[in-house]
């Protein structure tokens, strides 16, 4: 007990004003921040992927696999920060057989399995089947023994399945579009509805999520058709590139009129916690706020992305050669990470670093080692990565991968 | 029905009986039961080992101490709230000891000083009230005495006031070094107290053929103020709040 003691009073001594006790320590850490980001890059990349396919905006279409196989990655690693946070995986199945519908934290299960099993995993079947038909049939080994269960034995390749497989993919991309709103502007719910912080409640928390996810999985295609493209030693397709810049623009100011328009009504309305909650913004997250997520993450980033990409004309206001232009989108999109991860960190870190007392502020310090820590943290962000370049090993979305169309109708 | 169509449905279907199977053979019997739970957990959590035996457990025996408190201002502290969890003890006294909290972190807990607090509660702040003590040397936490208002010069120079209590100058009232005007209650910084400007004024007590109040003459340290110290005077060398010299 004396050392219970004696921790929390070293504790204490770094706090300032007045906290409750039970706000000394934070409950949600670095993988809670890690949670809504990767969820986001997901929704970002998908929503991408459905610009192709249902708004028809060919330029995009050299991204259009990459971005799916790239919310693939992170879906399947987004739960990962929440099991690992809550601990006791082995559980986590349990909320799929005992349903409550009052929790919406239970209900995320239920999201996730619809995105990932009737939103993404049937697109990407659908897309990938008439490829992994032909490749599996010259195919050998391990790699035949994928693509044969890939297809579930639907070999089909005449013109009409064919046909019915790019219809059934743009009938889910339309159902998805709605699906990846829901999946991240239901983790903007679960912050926004908790009406006793008011740091987090807000009904354009849900909004500013949903956009600020466009924005980074956005950002995040760009760097990797970029870095794809230069370890394949490929041409970047600039049209697709400058297509890409000016979508992240768009995206990116949207978010970022949102974001000021919640921080002006919140000035405006000056209720009684813009106190401490100018204090939390003006000490504890001037960094990460101010620095990292608005000038670094958003203003810089939308200067370089408004003079350099052509987002208002069909040429930008300066223009720049493509191999400059290639240097900048890269930049502005790797800043826009950084800014979005920060934000992340300001709405989960920051909600819980002022006391509902509204009299005082506490710290968080990031841990090490630990289930909770920075590698882990680490290894989460790395992972999608890991599954992704194993997902481009067995499905190549590159478009010369692409197999053509076999001579005889049906197998 | 298309192929496609066909093997999806099948995929499907197993995925959804796999659920309902697991639903059959993997929810606990008496889920549901009295809510959104396994009612039979209620059996396990009651049957989980008691570690707090609660105040009138120690009340059985302890008759003495929990009279006293309360009748003072610890009366709503639960007895285990300072000394842990003592349900073994209770069980059998003989098994083990409940911790006797020492040192001031714990009583700091709820008495360090703090802005919000409740006016009036009694707060300390642990840096200059007495440090290295453990509270107890002074208080008796099963009746803790309120804290004395502090009155006069101590209410706000309560630290001059502690060490001139320890000093060999206790038992001399501030005004007998400080012309202070009623002023400076009120407005402290209008109207500043006086200090002896000049070193015949400590010559009063400690001058050789000084005549010092009666009841503390033989221990005056005397001095001669002629070839002692130069033109100092005296309180630029010795801090009268706390003389060193004897």
């Amino acid at each position: 007990m004396e050392s219970h003691i004696q921790t929390l009073m070293e504790v204490l001594q770094q706090t300032k004003g007045y906290i409750y006790p039970n706000e000394v320590e934070l409950h949600w850490g670095l993988l809670v921040v890690v949670y809504p980001y990767v969820t986001g890059l997901v929704a970002g990349a998908f929503i991408l992927a459905s610009l192709e396919r249902v708004f028809n905006v060919r330029e995009v279409q050299p991204t259009y696999r990459l971005s799916l196989l790239t919310a693939l990655a992170f879906l399947l690693v987004a739960p990962l920060p929440l099991l690992a946070h809550l601990g006791h995986p082995e559980r986590s199945f349990e909320i799929f057989l005992t349903p409550n519908l009052n929790s919406a934290m239970a209900m995320f299960g239920f999201v996730y399995a619809w995105y990932l099993a009737v939103v993404l995993l049937l697109e990407i079947w659908f897309d990938y089947r008439k490829d992994a038909v032909i490749w599996s049939r010259h195919e050998t080994g391990f790699r035949r023994l994928v693509h044969r269960v890939f297809t579930l034995g639907a070999n089909d390749l005449s013109e009409h399945a064919v046909r019915f497989d790019r219809s059934a993919g743009k009938f889910i991309t339309v159902i998805g579009i709605p699906s990846a709103f829901l999946l991240h502007g239901y983790v903007g719910f679960i912050f926004g509805s908790v009406k006793a912080n008011p740091w987090w409640s807000s009904v354009l928390i849900p909004v500013v999520f949903l956009f600020s996810a466009m924005v980074s999985g956005i950002a995040l295609i760009l760097i990797l058709y970029m870095l794809t493209s230069l370890f394949r030693r490929m041409e970047i397709d600039m049209r697709c590139a400058d297509k890409l810049g000016s979508f992240l623009f768009y995206a990116l100011i949207i978010d970022f009129s949102l974001e000021m328009l919640d921080f002006i009504h919140r000035l405006y309305e000056a209720e009684e916690s813009i106190g401490i909650l100018s204090q939390m913004i003006s000490s504890r997250l001037f960094i990460s706020l101010v620095v990292l997520q608005i000038l670094l993450g958003t203003v810089v980033p939308l200067v370089l992305l408004g003079i350099f990409s052509p987002a208002f004309h069909t040429r930008a206001f300066v223009h720049a050669p493509a191999e400059l232009r290639r240097l900048i989108y890269f930049c502005a999109a790797i800043l826009i990470e950084v800014g979005i991860f920060s934000t992340r960190w300001n709405v989960v870190i920051g909600g819980q670093i002022f006391s509902k007392s509204l009299r005082g502020l506490t710290v968080y310090k990031v841990e090490l080692l630990g289930l909770e820590g920075l590698l882990t943290s680490v290894f989460l962000l790395i992972l999608p990565f890991v599954i992704l370049y194993v997902l481009v090993k067995f499905l190549p979305p590159w478009p010369e991968a692409e197999a053509a169309a076999p001579s005889e109708p049906n197998s | 029905m298309r192929q496609q169509v066909s093997r999806l449905t099948v995929l499907f279907v197993i995925l959804i009986g796999a659920l309902v199977a697991a639903r059959i053979f993997l929810v606990p019997e008496t889920f549901g039961e009295l809510g959104h739970f396994r009612a039979a957990a209620i059996g396990d959590i009651a049957d989980l080992q008691v570690k707090y035996a609660g105040r009138a457990a120690c009340a059985e025996c302890h008759t003495d101490v929990e009279e006293t408190r309360l009748a003072g201002r610890h009366a709503s502290v639960s007895c285990e709230a300072c000394h842990g969890p003592a349900a073994d003890h209770a069980e059998d006294p003989m098994a083990r000891q409940p911790e006797k909290p020492v040192g001031r972190a714990l009583c700091t807990l709820c008495h360090g000083y703090d802005p919000s607090r409740p006016t009036g509660f009694p707060q300390i702040d642990p840096a200059i009230h007495n440090p290295l003590q453990p509270c107890t040397a002074c208080h008796q936490p099963h009746a803790p005495e309120p804290p004395v208002t502090p009155e006069g010069c101590s209410g706000c120079h309560g630290q001059i006031a502690r060490t001139k209590a320890v000093s060999h100058h206790a038992l001399l009232p501030c005004t007998t070094c400080h012309t202070v005007e009623e002023e400076h209650k009120l407005n402290p910084s209008a109207s500043r107290p006086t200090k002896p400007a000049a070193r015949s004024f400590c010559g009063r007590c400690h001058a050789p053929d000084a005549t010092p109040p009666p009841d503390i003459i033989q221990q005056v340290p005397r001095v001669d103020l002629a070839t002692h110290g130069g033109h100092y005077v005296c309180w630029q060398c010795h801090y009268p709040h706390f003389p060193e010299l004897r």
